[in-house]
């Protein structure tokens, strides 16, 4: 009976919960972050979540939200984990006008879902490259740059604009096992194949994140040109110093933009300089947004963060994620002219976004990210970026803004997304939208 | 009081030996099982079903599987999610070469083949025992999740290395999609719970029947066992081929009625272990112990997450995740000191104390 009891009153407590689940305040934007700042991968997640958080609170106090209507950026923990992700979606789906997943896992595990739930998926530099075919993947969108972009432009970077220099090279491409690492694969081997440089894929096990002993000592018999990494969380730290203890020529070692975090470099302090990452956001540390975000939010003892961590490429990065976020709300609300907008308005707001040099001046963010614009074809807007070089401290800008090479990725992307949707079949496609402008 | 047994005479040896010798218990199961066919289904929101009702199921499904080979048949195994992994991927291979097949036949296919890798690394077992076998399994274990993630043939060469569940109808649910992005919860959880619920009864009638009795003996003593003439081979085998069908099934229904998607990484030891600490905690050797011990390790973390915000209590996602794992790792370790043999023997505690309540004896 005791039981009984138990799981009876568990089933009443599990429907009010559930009934009662996040009560729909109608003067509030409903923005939910899954967030992660627990587990392995925590330490490079909270530098983003307290970047994303801090520039909502900053509009909330400032002025008074988005369009008059304030944001609720409540967190919804996942741990990098998917079931817990699906959970978290589950949630906030009802009263979300936007899933933001933090996880190419989470994020293929939510975009099938997207054409029946109608919410908009956001998923900034990161997730499946090929959702930037905006007329397969009509709620799914990853401004401003995809994985291959970014392989595109460590590529571009290391044979100075001309890939055919690479001929002959090795190029070591050390990645987390996971789809996350896998995806930029496909594009590599096809450049691998174009431009006669040989591709050797290291992959890196969840569980070997922070012993990769192994992987190095191949490494090292290999002799690679270039070792480009693919790594997250604990795995970037372990590389960056397997590297230093094997002594491996830190210039020719390059991360791409989630491997670019501040905290696993000052482990090795001076040892990593060289070591670079392809990033389409910089640190500008005397932007007036960060004055404001001062005043509004770190001095009113609110921010999470701290010093340290807000000159860090990461935190800044959290900001630029937010800023597209809430830029795509305003985009909608001008044209709908309504300040509380639903998940189909701000599909439209995301896919009609339009990020100028003037307008970043006008946020108080200029330099922070490459002024880009999305489509209803283009939903990466492909803004390109910045290789960032550890000098020992801190990372700084080592090259003039690069662009990714889209005469070859787009038709890649056109590809992937046809492919997807065949598998996916019966799969919606917006036949409105010219995929070709890319 | 709610137990009373008097006046309940039992005349043949067949009532003696009946399923529910006790009526009350009988009208309890009776009780439970509409509530899950005919009440939840329609209470429930899309949160309820894909947070609890459905994982429910099928984690008590897998754990079930396992029962059968470490509760009753006492072979430890460290390889679950490995063989769950095995039913998922030839599921999916099956529904990705012949389109045509209907997707509750793939998934009650797909058992087999879990079956036939199970009885294979079932093989050692038959020279060792105790840990050293669970050092077997755990090789099952590693070993396949590597080839699920090296034999790019498994999944179609995809190029992330995932797999994922097309849209597919079945004449079971009427025509309706129960697999894919199209498939509603509510048709997946019936799916679900209709495979869950024959597995259920075939494995109640089994582990009554000989080969039950077979595997108790294998289990109490095996050398005893020989002795009177139980075939070892026979037995373990058999308990491994079981086992591993139900395992496999519920590790095609995780992927094609519940997750949608898979990774390789997601059947890796984590998973066996979860569902490992659900046999122990409902309590080996006993059918109600899956379900109490899932309802306990999956369904509990996810009703404390929406407590606080249920009673309007402003905590912080990550805390409330910390202070989650800490609630649920101390119940775990309360309820393994009130009674080493699991939730079912807890409940046979107090389900005793209730047909003699209100005399102590």
């Amino acid at each position: 009976m005791k039981h009984f009891t138990k799981l009876a009153a568990a089933a009443l407590a599990l429907t009010v919960a559930a009934t009662s689940a996040p009560a729909d305040e109608t003067e509030e934007l409903f923005v939910p972050n899954l967030a992660y700042r627990t587990g392995p991968f925590a330490a490079t997640g909270i530098p983003l979540m307290n970047g994303q958080r801090d520039y909502a609170l900053m509009l909330n106090a400032r002025d008074g939200g988005v369009g008059g209507v304030k944001l609720n950026f409540e967190e919804c923990e996942t741990g990098y984990n998917t079931q817990k992700g699906v959970e978290c979606y589950e949630k906030t789906k009802g009263q979300a006008i936007v899933t933001q997943p933090w996880s190419t896992g989470i994020t293929l595990q939510v975009l099938p879902k997207t054409n029946v739930d109608k919410i908009p998926v956001l998923a900034p530099g990161y997730g499946f490259s090929p959702m930037a075919d905006g007329k397969v993947f009509q709620w799914a969108y990853n401004m401003p740059g995809s994985y291959w972009d970014a392989a595109s432009m460590i590529l571009k970077y290391i044979s100075d604009g001309d890939l055919g220099a690479l001929n002959g090279k090795t190029i070591a491409f050390l990645h987390l096992d996971h789809p996350y690492g896998k995806e930029p694969l496909p594009f590599l081997e096809a450049m691998a194949k174009e431009h006669g440089f040989t591709l050797e894929p290291i992959p890196v096990g969840l569980k070997e994140m922070q012993n990769q002993s192994a992987q190095w000592l191949q490494i090292r018999r290999m002799r690679p040109d270039y070792v480009v990494m693919w790594g997250w969380g604990a795995m970037n730290a372990g590389a960056i110093t397997e590297a230093v203890k094997t002594k491996y020529p830190m210039d020719q070692f390059v991360g791409v933009w989630w491997s670019g975090h501040d905290a696993d470099l000052k482990i090795v302090g001076d040892k990593g300089k060289g070591y670079k990452a392809i990033s389409f956001s910089r640190p500008v540390l005397d932007a007036p947004v960060l004055a404001d975000l001062k005043k509004y939010v770190y001095d009113a003892g609110d921010s999470l963060s701290n010093d340290e961590e807000r000159s860090g490429v990461f935190y800044n990065r959290g900001l630029v994620i937010s800023m597209i976020l809430t830029e795509a709300i305003a985009t909608a609300q001008a044209n709908f002219d309504k300040a509380k907008i639903g998940p189909e308005e701000l599909r439209w707001g995301l896919e009609n976004l339009n990020i100028t040099e003037a307008r970043l001046e006008e946020l108080g963010m200029s330099g922070m990210v490459a002024p880009f614009s999305t489509s209803c074809g283009d939903h990466t807007g492909h803004s390109g970026g910045w290789m960032l070089e550890w000098d020992g401290t801190k990372f700084t800008q080592a090259s003039d803004h690069l662009t990714p090479d889209s005469a070859v990725i787009r038709p890649m992307e056109i590809e992937g997304a046809k492919a997807y949707a065949d598998a996916n079949a019966p799969w919606p496609v917006n036949e409105s939208c010219d995929a070709q402008a890319g | 009081m709610f137990y009373r047994t008097a006046g309940q005479f039992k005349t043949t040896y067949r009532d003696d030996q009946a399923l529910f010798p006790i009526r009350q218990d009988g009208v309890l199961v009776a009780v439970i099982l509409i509530l899950a066919w005919a009440v939840f289904p329609f209470i429930a929101n899309e949160f309820t079903f894909q947070t609890l009702l459905i994982p429910i199921l099928i984690y008590s499904l897998a754990a079930l599987g396992l029962n059968v080979l470490t509760g009753y048949a006492g072979q430890l195994s460290l390889g679950t999610a490995a063989f769950m992994g095995v039913g998922a991927y030839a599921c999916y291979k099956m529904l990705t070469i012949m389109p045509w097949l209907d997707p509750i036949i793939a998934v009650l296919l797909s058992g087999f083949f879990s079956a036939g890798i199970g009885v294979v690394f079932g093989i050692p077992s038959l020279r060792i025992k105790g840990f050293y076998l669970a050092i077997a399994t755990l090789a099952a274990q590693f070993f396949l999740v590597w080839l699920f993630e090296k034999w790019a043939w498994l999944y179609n060469y995809n190029a992330s290395g995932a797999i994922q569940a097309p849209n597919i109808t079945s004449v079971f649910a009427g025509g309706n999609y129960v697999s894919g992005p199209l498939a509603t919860s509510f048709t997946q959880y019936y799916m679900v719970l209709g495979i869950t619920t024959l597995l259920t009864i075939l494995t109640i009638n089994m582990t009554r029947g000989t080969l039950g009795r077979t595997w108790k003996a294998t289990r109490d003593m095996d050398f005893a066992a020989e002795l009177i003439g139980i075939n070892l081979m026979r037995s373990k085998l058999s308990a491994f081929a079981v086992s591993s069908y139900i395992v496999g099934v519920a590790g095609a229904l995780f992927v094609f009625m519940w997750r949608g998607a898979a990774e390789p990484n997601l059947f890796d030891i984590p998973l066996s272990f979860t569902i490992l600490f659900i046999a122990i905690i409902g309590g080996l050797g006993s059918i109600l112990g899956n379900y109490l011990g899932a309802i306990l390790i999956v369904g509990l973390p996810v009703v404390l997450n929406t407590v606080p915000a249920a009673l309007g209590i402003p905590l912080e996602s990550a805390f409330v995740e910390h202070l989650n794992l800490m609630i649920v790792g101390g119940l775990i370790i309360f309820f393994l000191i009130v009674e080493p043999h699991g939730l079912a023997r807890l409940w046979g505690l107090a389900r005793q104390k209730l047909i003699v309540w209100p005399f102590p004896y």
